[in-house]
């Protein structure tokens, strides 16, 4: 079954007036349908990126300069403006972090969902409303009739979130595209979200692009995981490969600095931090800060290579 | 006696609608009680609106309390006057959440760190800079970020200007309020390490508020977990969390999510925090119990010793434990 979603070599530039940034430099992933795909480093390493190239919404001064998205076997970087419209929250939606910074404070919640229904599916406002109420019962959201009448501010954070939820599952999306949906939310409140997508995953086979820093919300909700640093992915593999033989050094740092519940030993760290970007930088990127550089490391940028079935690789040692 | 105490602190907030009249009371900080010895890391952990920020600034004055006592080193911080209260500013100091929003845009990093220097006259004039470069390098800047304005630096950075500035007027009590959490998790362990090699150097004592147990118990001595302006369990860092004792605690265990896929996945605590506004009858945790029945749904329980230093409020902490994930 060919993949869902399949990104081959896509290049996102940033044409600052400080120089050129390669935020998304040469990034290649598939999502199958029903498949939950964690894109996972520090801010500044382009997963957010990447998800907005996704969508052709990159904001000024980015541009998409190279390479495919293709849904479903269309390529998205060919469509014209119009059809992307109507692909925007209707094949592929998002979820942001701040849900309170991503829903609109004036309008109502009931109309917020509603406008998605009429605008991709043509619904009437008393039919959109219907189904409106409709998916506040499958987000978990009680006495749904109440809260369609209400504003943001009235709820909570995890509500919030489950109303974004709602927005984006409107449409019955072949693509979800969740940006750290639970980093602004308490623990409890986080498991409950968590939950919650997995179970609205498994019902509508969605594929999802799941984009987080925390490794331990990764471990328990993706099958694959891309580690990205600087642009680029790292390393590339099914959860349990990587969490069970990280192969980059990057990658096991990152599982390195992790509290975990029931060890007081000092945490490890990463030191240094990401390169600037603008510099022209030769070899690998990650040299500054690698524990072990071999040889060619200096002079010249490794590739991304398979090491075993389901696991790839980017650095000189393998 | 403790270095500090806190003895049946107490705040609540009047609420006003929008226009002005009374709209009810929201109890944040309710009969709250800790101690804190020299050298030792209390963390607080509980759910936003818990009330842990509040008691943060209640302790360190920057909130005028309606009832309870400070006493810091002997002294009672809330029958002090302003000028009373100004060396005891120098000796607590306070690590914010937001890097961004807890430094002044338009001041070099220079000037953030020279300032309390000046104020508190700690360092004579022309060695001011000297003291600011050696505190820079402290937290891992160097001097070349003295004339840097905090827009220039990344959340680690501006978090580490932030520590430095606290460390600069050599504090005693650091009440840190969610110091990593806006931060990455490589920048995390960073300044975790930073702040515990700190604590070693000179004997700090530690506030430590958080809502990321996992973060919690890695740097406290003692935890207080908060529940609706309450405390409703107080023990060491390694007896909580093998032995939870209040159902809520043992919630927030379950819901911390482990980095191993082959654990299982975090079980929720179903509903949300209740407003502090109508409380819930007897427990406050009862809606979202499972081991409550009608004497919870009725009377509240108070914080009990039970035991081995463990303090806990809840009717049915001998049962609790049979949900405890494995992990």
């Amino acid at each position: 079954m060919p993949p869902r979603l399949a990104v081959n070599n896509l290049q996102s530039y940033f044409f600052t007036r400080t120089g050129l940034i390669k935020a998304v430099d040469d990034v290649s992933f598939n999502i199958a349908q029903g498949e939950t795909l964690a894109l996972v480093g520090e801010s500044g390493c382009g997963k957010s990126m990447t998800a907005l190239s996704l969508l052709r919404l990159l904001p000024e001064p980015g541009r998409i300069v190279g390479g495919e998205i293709s849904l479903d076997g269309r390529d998205l970087l060919r469509l014209p403006d119009v059809e992307m419209r109507r692909i925007r929250g209707n094949e592929i939606s998002m979820i942001f972090q701040e849900p309170m910074t991503s829903l609109n404070p004036v309008l109502r919640i009931g109309e917020q969902i509603a406008e998605v229904l009429r605008l991709h599916q043509g619904d009437t406002k008393q039919q959109a409303l219907e189904q409106a109420a409709e998916l506040l019962i499958q987000v978990g959201i009680a006495d749904p009739k109440r809260r369609l009448r209400e504003y943001p501010h009235q709820l909570s954070g995890g509500q919030r979130q489950r109303i974004m939820i709602a927005i984006a599952l409107a449409c019955d999306p072949k693509l979800l595209i969740a940006d750290e949906p639970t980093t602004a939310l308490d623990v409890t409140i986080q498991a409950q979200i968590m939950d919650l997508l997995l179970e609205l995953k498994e019902q509508r086979q969605m594929a999802t692009l799941l984009i987080s820093h925390d490794l331990g919300v990764v471990a328990g909700n993706a099958d694959k995981l891309a580690v990205m640093y600087a642009g680029q992915i790292v390393e590339f593999g099914t959860v349990k490969r990587i969490f069970e033989n990280p192969l980059h050094p990057y990658t096991q740092g990152l599982l390195q600095c992790i509290p975990r519940l029931g060890q007081k030993n000092r945490l490890s760290t990463i030191p240094g931090q990401l390169p600037d970007l603008r510099k022209q930088l030769e070899g690998c990127l990650f040299l500054d800060r690698c524990p072990g550089p071999c040889a060619p490391c200096g002079h010249q940028s490794p590739e991304i290579e398979e090491f075993e079935p389901d696991h790839w690789v980017r650095c000189w040692r393998y | 006696m403790s270095f500090l105490e806190v003895k049946n602190l107490r705040k609540s907030f009047r609420l006003t609608d929008s226009l002005g009249r009374a709209a009810g009371q929201l109890v944040a900080v309710d009969n709250l009680s800790l101690s804190l010895q020299q050298g030792e890391t209390l963390g607080l952990v509980g759910e936003s609106g818990c009330g842990k920020s509040t008691t943060g600034k209640l302790i360190l004055q920057l909130l005028p309390s309606d009832g309870g006592q400070v006493i810091f080193d002997g002294e009672d911080l809330t029958q002090l006057s302003t000028r009373q209260m100004r060396p005891y500013r120098r000796r607590i100091q306070m690590i914010f959440q937001d890097p961004f929003s807890s430094l002044n845009p338009r001041m070099t990093v220079g000037s953030i760190l020279s300032e309390p220097l000046l104020i508190h006259r700690l360092a004579p004039p022309r060695q001011v800079r000297d003291r600011v470069i050696e505190l820079l390098e402290k937290v891992g800047l160097s001097a070349e970020h003295e004339q840097r304005y905090p827009h220039e630096f990344s959340g680690g950075q501006r978090q580490r200007v932030g520590i430095a500035r606290a460390l600069a007027v050599e504090p005693q009590l650091i009440i840190a309020d969610e110091p990593v959490s806006a931060l990455d998790l490589s920048v995390q362990a960073q300044i975790l390490n930073l702040l515990q090699g700190f604590q070693q150097e000179h004997n700090l004592s530690y506030l430590f508020i958080a809502h990321d147990l996992a973060v919690i118990e890695h740097v406290s001595d003692r935890i207080a977990v908060m529940y609706l302006g309450k405390i409703v369990e107080l023990t060491s860092a390694e007896e909580l969390y093998k032995n939870p004792c209040h159902p809520y605690t043992e919630a927030l265990l379950n819901a911390v999510p482990v980095p191993d896929p082959d654990q299982p996945r975090p079980t929720a605590l179903k509903g949300e925090i209740p407003s502090p506004v109508n409380p819930p009858s007897g427990c406050y945790f009862h809606p979202r119990c499972p081991y409550a029945d009608d004497r919870c749904r009725q009377q509240q329980p108070e914080l009990l010793d039970i035991g081995h230093k463990h303090q806990v409020a809840c009717y049915h902490s001998e049962q609790v434990g049979r949900f405890l994930l494995q992990k």
